[in-house]
């Protein structure tokens, strides 16, 4: 197996440039989702889709951003991309099998084999993966499952001027993240954290393949705070349907039998 | 949209895509995806509830109150198929417990529940398959066992509910491998009427999310009252009161478990709101409404036309109970402020 691949976003770096954006969507030749002005700051994109793998995302906040700003107004960028988590709920809950975990650790969607069933869509509690109404099939961002096999750097990250997005092994990359973060709280940013690093660092995911550098809550990022991938505690349901079915087993039977015998007295 | 390439003097249509086809060729790991040309229609309906300004709520900001989560992309078929799943999975159970409790006494009750079922497991085939958005790689579904995925489970127990409910209606009645095919079909049967609570219960979705205790619970119960429903409206002579009681233990609790899951819901306030208000809480009350109306009036009256009003507005109610919780979660997966908040509460 080869070494395991993942992406650290440090959005720190970020200086909202799109070029991750437009670097993926013409390397995976990937159609257009429209054009429309939404007046969100500068993010027309919107909401990482079928079509739309990198998205980044504007924050105009009402706080400084200490120390680098003084006044009452800071400006976050932040692209965000699949989390390729170390446990992933559209893999598990996918029926056909059309999701797999690749040999880089990454998380693949099949596209000749998915039926566009929808489960996975419901079961990611990042709102990433999602199917295009044309099309009937699931899409996410693939991890550029075609240039790993080439041992090339996925598109974005290749494109990103400031390495926000670096990409590499992911014991390397969380190395990293760690120098980055002692040295932005030395220099004072102490809301520097990481989100999604480790398994330790969010236990419902068991660790993203793909994690951030945030210095605000990650709700204003529109990440969810503590997600839990679904298939981690369905054991609740199917205990619950048991006790369903059991119940249900009872009552016809009680039905059937008092039933019958009501009948013939 | 029409775009003037290089090469071409009349304006050409594109899939979107902006790709010269006389000097590239479509070989990325997207080359393969349908577009019908550029549309704003997939993203405005992502924009849609951004026509209102977000609520300036400084003390816990979201990102424009934008959605976290992706909405069910599920339409009509699949709360339908919940239904007639429930139906039919509940169905099959009472044609077995007849078959088991009564001999030959109950044999025209026992032909009637499996006729329902074949009818029934069919029809669930159909509106499956419908609502894929690939409806010829249905048999994908069967490339694996995948007990993680309720949904790949479903498959496998809707395939064996229809083999054995197969060979009960088809089988001569007298011949022992008919008599199996109905025990067979009536234990795949419990599975189909409870597995879609399962289904919906593994999801990121907060309603759905926070349910996953009481929904299966709720989703047997539904399919045994909408068994005895159906049975109510076109009984058999032999059945005297099974149906009925079948029924009614059905409704009991599903009213019993309808008020547990708004109540678990509630913990976390914002994710029992799709429950409460708007569309879905209205169909959410109705549904309520109209199974215990149902209750009431298949309780009270003995004669032939109130069994039969009793069972068509309990099946209304079941009816309307899938689709309230369809709608509701929906509703639920566009508030970004509900999974926020139920995720804060679990931290604390």
């Amino acid at each position: 197996m080869a070494a395991q691949k993942g992406f650290f976003t440090d959005t720190t770096l970020c200086i909202g440039c799109k070029a991750c954006e437009v670097a993926c969507k013409q390397w995976n030749q990937l159609p257009d989702d429209g054009f429309l002005f939404t007046g969100m700051s500068y993010d027309n994109t919107v909401h990482l889709g079928a079509s739309t793998w990198r998205h980044v995302a504007f924050i105009e906040r009402p706080v400084p951003l200490k120390p680098q700003d003084d006044g009452a107004f800071s400006w976050l960028f932040s692209s965000d991309v699949c989390k390729h988590c170390a446990r992933a709920g559209c893999l598990e809950s996918c029926p056909t099998g059309a999701i797999v975990r690749t040999e880089f650790g990454s998380v693949y969607v099949q596209p000749d084999v998915c039926n566009g069933c929808g489960y996975c869509i419901v079961n990611c509690p990042f709102g990433v993966i999602d199917r295009r109404e044309e099309d009937g099939r699931a899409w996410k961002c693939t991890l550029c499952y075609d240039r790993l096999r080439e041992d090339m750097t996925p598109a974005c990250a290749k494109a990103c001027p400031t390495e926000s997005i670096q990409f590499g092994e992911i014991s390397e990359l969380q190395r990293k993240a760690e120098a980055r973060v002692e040295r932005l709280h030395e220099t004072g940013l102490q809301d520097a954290y990481l989100y999604g690093a480790d398994s330790a660092a969010q236990p419902g995911t068991e660790g993203l393949n793909a994690f951030f550098l945030l210095v605000d809550k990650p709700e204003v990022y529109n990440l969810p705070p503590d997600p839990v991938v679904p298939t981690k505690r369905v054991k609740d349901a199917w205990i619950s349907m048991a006790a369903g079915a059991l119940g249900m087993t009872l009552v016809a039977l009680g039905a059937a039998i008092f039933g019958s015998h009501a009948r013939d007295i | 949209m029409a775009i003037r390439y290089r090469k071409s003097a009349e304006p050409i249509r594109t899939d979107g895509r902006d790709i010269d086809r006389e000097i590239a060729s479509l070989s990325g790991e997207a080359a393969t995806q349908k577009a019908s040309g550029s549309s704003d229609k997939h993203i405005a309906s992502i924009a849609q509830p951004w026509r209102k300004l977000p609520e300036p709520e400084h003390s816990a900001p979201t990102y424009y109150d934008r959605p976290l989560l992706k909405e069910p992309i599920w339409e009509w078929a699949i709360p339908t198929y919940y239904y007639v799943g429930g139906l039919t999975g509940a169905s099959l159970v009472l044609g077995a417990a007849a078959q088991l409790a009564g001999s030959t006494a109950l044999r025209l009750l026992v032909r009637r529940c499996r006729k329902t079922g074949f009818a029934g497991v069919c029809l669930s085939g159909a509106l499956l398959i419908y609502d894929l958005g690939r409806p010829w790689r249905f048999f994908n579904m069967l490339r694996v066992f995948r007990p993680t995925s309720p949904m790949n489970m479903g498959a496998w127990i809707l395939c064996g509910t229809g083999a054995a409910a197969t060979g009960a209606v088809l089988l001569p009645e007298d011949c022992a491998l008919s008599t199996t095919c109905g025990i067979a079909a009536g234990l795949f049967g419990l599975g189909l009427a409870t597995y879609t609570g399962v289904l919906v219960a593994n999801s990121a979705i907060p309603l759905w999310y926070e349910s996953r205790r009481v929904l299966p619970v709720l989703f047997s119960a539904s399919a045994a009252a909408s068994a005895g429903c159906a049975l109510a409206i076109f009984p058999t002579q032999d059945a005297g009161s099974i149906p009925k009681s079948f029924g009614i233990a059905g409704q009991l609790l599903e009213i019993a478990a309808g008020v547990m899951m708004e109540k678990q819901a509630a913990i976390v306030p914002r994710v029992a709101s799709p429950l409460r208000h708007g569309f879905s809480g209205f169909l959410w009350r109705t549904s309520a409404l109209l199974t215990a109306t149902s209750l009431v009036v298949g309780m009270t009256g003995r004669s032939r036309r109130k069994q039969t009003v009793a069972g068509v507005l309990g099946t209304f109610g079941s009816l309307l109970l899938r689709f309230a919780i369809q709608h509701a979660g929906v509703v639920s997966s566009r508030d970004a402020r509900a999974s926020f908040d139920q995720q804060r509460a679990q931290q604390r």
